[in-house]
């Protein structure tokens, strides 16, 4: 099996069980300087762009000659540079080789055609697409320019890579993330034995709360309970060892490489630690919101800038190892004191005496930029997944608005062909409908085909798989905060948004106007 | 030329609200609404539509065109047989798109005007080979007429068909083809009873098409039509129409894998947006070059090109081959998303 076998595994199929098992199959069987590059490539570290993507389009200029506006309706038809040349100039009728190593020469090839001149490159590059199969040719043109995507994700990539050596998942992402050499030793150097440093720095399972039903509420004593606000950010486990500080968010993904900035604030914590908490951004008493979270994430380099605009911090709420003492089968209270002697910024706590009163609170959440309310039982031990009855999580409701829809676009998987995501819009002061959210779901299944066929018939205009239509239906949309934003035309962006309801009984003309949004952003602070 | 200056002044073809008309046949070619006499290409539902009083369609075609439309009255016509019409010689000939398929010549005497209807230049066991006709004027199908669309020969296809079908059998997943239950269906199974002695279970909808095509003499492999007792453990195909993609019917065949057959496959991102995990380019649509060639072939000095990418189509014809080209618009290929 190479490369291009994997490819076509991973690329018809849509479960991530079938493409683990490829994945799996992959690392086992391949030669492995094979997988080695295959992995360096699916995990985003191919180095820099080997070809430019000018010079893919030169290539085809080259081979239409005049015609080159032929070439572009092509290449908006497919939508991919890479795939369109493949499609235009690879052989049709030959069979891609599927079992003998291909990146190896390809990386090579790749690297000799970046040392010619413009106009050699292009017409050696149109021979060697003319040699390859359509896959092939996909491929090494994917490979070669950067961004390369087949729908697998990195941390995919490090389940198989684990599941195929038979190590632990954590270990395994630990050693994936640091220093990567692509060569024939890597799996054996991945599978060089655990230190127990590595141990200690492994995640322990989350505790995860339930939703509080209404009615839970009045058969719940208070006294047995604490509260603290739910706050908006990423639950993140963060483990101080002797030789490390790793911060771990749920579904053990080490996202230590992206907050630099909690890792130096908490050299000062004695090691031996993990705390269980969120990542916030802002400051302790001016938090930013959700999206400005956002903007931290997936980043190749965390900038000086960026660490300044964007500051971010931990808020912990509970201890699960201290001094290397394992203390998750300790009552929640117990934690709690020893988590009081840390200097590290923490979620405040209230001992509330009547259900009215976590309730109160919990109006309360959104003037202290926090979601809602976590209740948890005092005397609860921490222990691992969604367990009823030690922690619940009671949210605020929504904020609300009134939206036309003006653009229409087809769902993916099941709703492929039913056009399900929408594009909502206000009204502006001078009467303009400016788009205001996305929202993809919210519907039954026989209010989006009657939907889908009232907007095939009202279609104003199409921009590709986008319809534009007559704005007369309203929605009701739900959202959990607002912010600011520059991207935007509306200057805005909702978090969360989703449909609730299908307004029929409002006209376009009675949807909500900006200043709407203006008030709900005032009120809630949360700008 | 008398010829050239006469289509100008008084077009043999013209288009009305009910479709394209030849006044002087006083007869639609594949009216969209019911008319008074029909000229039919073939029986795909946007060229042939219920309710006109008198159909003429190609010999073969006729009991295709009773089970789409129901009792009407038919006229058929051998291919290349002349027939007058009001005041105009009219001829069926082969387009190679499904049984019964045809390009319809119409002859006044001082020009000829051909509609080739839907068509393909590969050749497909289950119809006679499109045949090119020379004409003045010809109005022409423009489905995939961007250069991206080039059809690998079906020796290519029927290998990637058989290994993607074993591959999953040994997996013991259901393999379930979805292709038009019209044309394409009759040709991959014609094409399979050429090359092994695989057998297929089939969707109803493609069952009694079936019959039809056997009637005609067109040989299939061996196939039973998918009912309750059938289910999955034989090595059988199904092929199915698209619309079954997320349909009750498949349930009883699961775990299935689903592939497309459609000319639309040849690009990953259209494939992608689907459920669809495999596809294969086979269409009964001519690629880029058969349309190209088409036009070449029929010497025409005037082409108008009336469904799917007609702009490029005209475009490419008028600017590089120097050839007048325009778009006509028709009610054509409307029914998108299934590769006719």
């Amino acid at each position: 099996m190479n490369f291009v076998a994997l490819f076509q595994a991973l690329d018809t199929s849509q479960s991530t069980n079938s493409k683990r098992d490829a994945l799996i199959a992959f690392i086992r069987k391949s030669d492995p300087l094979e997988s080695a590059l295959a992995v360096e490539a699916l995990t985003d570290r191919t180095r820099g762009k080997r070809l430019k993507p000018n010079v893919l389009k030169q290539t085809a200029y080259l081979a239409f000659g005049e015609d080159g506006w032929l070439f572009e309706e092509c290449y908006g038809a497919v939508g991919d540079l890479s795939e369109t040349l493949a499609i235009l100039f690879a052989d049709q009728e030959t069979s891609p080789e599927i079992t003998q190593p291909v990146l190896a020469d390809w990386i090579h090839r790749q690297e000799k055609l970046g040392q010619l001149e413009l106009g050699e490159l292009t017409n050696e590059l149109l021979l060697l697409l003319k040699a390859f199969s359509k896959d092939e040719a996909f491929l090494f043109l994917k490979l070669s320019s950067g961004g390369f995507r087949v729908g697998v994700n990195k941390g995919l990539v490090h389940d198989a890579v684990a599941q195929a050596v038979a190590m632990d998942r954590a270990i395994i992402e630990e050693r994936l993330m640091g220093e990567f050499i692509a060569d024939r030793n890597w799996l054996h150097r991945l599978q060089s034995p655990v230190t127990q440093d590595e141990l200690d720095a492994r995640p322990l399972p989350f505790l995860l709360a339930n939703p509080l039903i209404q009615s839970e509420l009045s058969s719940l004593d208070p006294s047995t309970v604490l509260v603290e606000y739910k706050w908006d950010g990423i639950r993140a486990q963060l483990i101080k060892t002797r030789e490390t500080i790793r911060l771990w968010s749920r579904g053990d993904h080490d996202i230590t490489e992206q907050f630099p900035d909690v890792v130096d604030a908490a050299t000062t914590l004695p090691s031996q630690l993990i705390l269980d908490g969120e990542i916030l951004a802002g400051r302790p008493g001016h938090l930013l919101s959700f999206s400005d979270l956002q903007t931290r994430l997936n980043r190749k380099r965390i900038t000086h800038n960026l660490l300044k605009t964007h500051p971010v911090f931990f808020r912990a709420y509970d201890v699960l190892r201290s001094d290397g003492r394992d203390i998750r089968e300790k009552p929640l209270i117990y934690r709690k004191e020893v988590l009081a002697t840390l200097a590290v910024n923490q979620s405040p706590v209230t001992f509330p005496n009547t259900p009215e009163q976590i309730a109160t609170i919990r109006e309360s959440a959104r003037e202290a930029s926090a979601e809602g309310v976590m209740i948890k039982r005092r005397e609860s031990p921490y222990v691992s997944g969604r367990k009823v009855g030690h922690w619940w999580k009671w949210k605020l409701d929504p904020m609300t608005a009134d939206c036309v829809l003006i653009y229409a676009q087809a769902g993916h998987g099941r709703r492929a062909s039913l056009h399900s995501d929408y594009t909502l819009a206000c009204w502006t002061s001078d009467g303009d409908l400016v788009p205001v959210a996305k929202a993809y779901s919210g519907l039954t299944d026989a209010e989006l085909k009657a939907m889908d066929r009232w907007i095939r018939k009202h279609t104003v205009q199409k921009f590709g798989p986008v319809r534009q239509v007559e704005p007369q239906q309203v929605f009701e949309i739900g959202f959990e905060g607002i912010t600011r934003s520059t991207r935007h035309k509306s200057g805005l962006a909702l978090r969360f948004p989703r449909i609730l309801r299908w307004r029929q009984d409002v006209g376009a003309n009675d949807a909500d106007r900006l200043a709407h949004f203006e008030t709900l952003m005032r009120d809630s602070r949360a700008v | 030329m008398v010829s050239k200056k006469s289509c100008l002044r008084e077009p043999l073809i013209i288009r009305t609200p009910e479709g394209l008309y030849c006044p002087k046949a006083r007869a639609h070619i594949d009216p969209w609404r019911p008319v008074d006499c029909a000229l039919i290409t073939h029986a795909h539902a946007d060229h042939a539509r219920a309710g006109s009083r008198l159909y003429h369609c190609a010999l073969g075609g006729e009991g295709i065109l009773k089970k789409r439309l129901g009792e009407h009255d038919i006229q058929t016509h051998a291919y290349g047989e002349v027939f007058i019409l009001g005041d105009v010689r009219v001829s069926f000939h082969p387009a190679g798109h499904v049984l019964g398929s045809a390009q319809i010549r119409v002859d006044d005497g001082n020009s000829v005007w051909v509609i080739t209807g839907d068509y393909k230049r590969d050749p497909d066991p289950t119809c006679p080979l499109f045949e090119p006709v020379t004409c003045d004027v010809l109005i022409t199908e423009a489905t995939f007429a961007l250069p991206i669309y080039r059809w690998p020969s079906m020796d290519q296809v029927m290998d990637r068909l058989f290994s993607w079908w074993d591959h999953h059998v040994r997996n013991h997943r259901t393999p379930v083809l979805l292709c038009y239950s019209l044309g394409k269906a009759q040709r991959i199974m014609a094409e399979i009873s050429n090359r092994s002695d695989r057998s297929v279970l089939v969707h109803g909808a493609v069952a009694n098409l079936n019959l039809e095509y056997e009637k005609q003499g067109v040989e299939l492999c061996p196939w039973e039509r998918a009912t309750e007792s059938k289910t999955s453990n034989s090595t059988d195909l199904i092929i199915a129409p698209p619309q079954v993609a997320d349909s009750a019917f498949l349930k009883r065949f699961q775990p299935t894998e689903l592939a497309m057959a459609s000319g639309w496959m040849q690009v990953r991102g259209v494939r992608r947006r689907s459920t669809i995990n495999k596809g294969f380019v086979v269409s009964d649509h001519a690629d880029w070059d058969g349309l190209v060639r088409t036009v070449k072939d029929s010497g025409a000095s005037q082409v108008y090109a009336t469904h799917g990418e007609t702009r490029v189509f005209t475009r490419y014809l008028n600017d590089c081959l120097h050839i007048n080209a325009e778009r006509l618009e028709t009610a054509f290929g409307i029914e998108a998303g299934t590769d006719q």
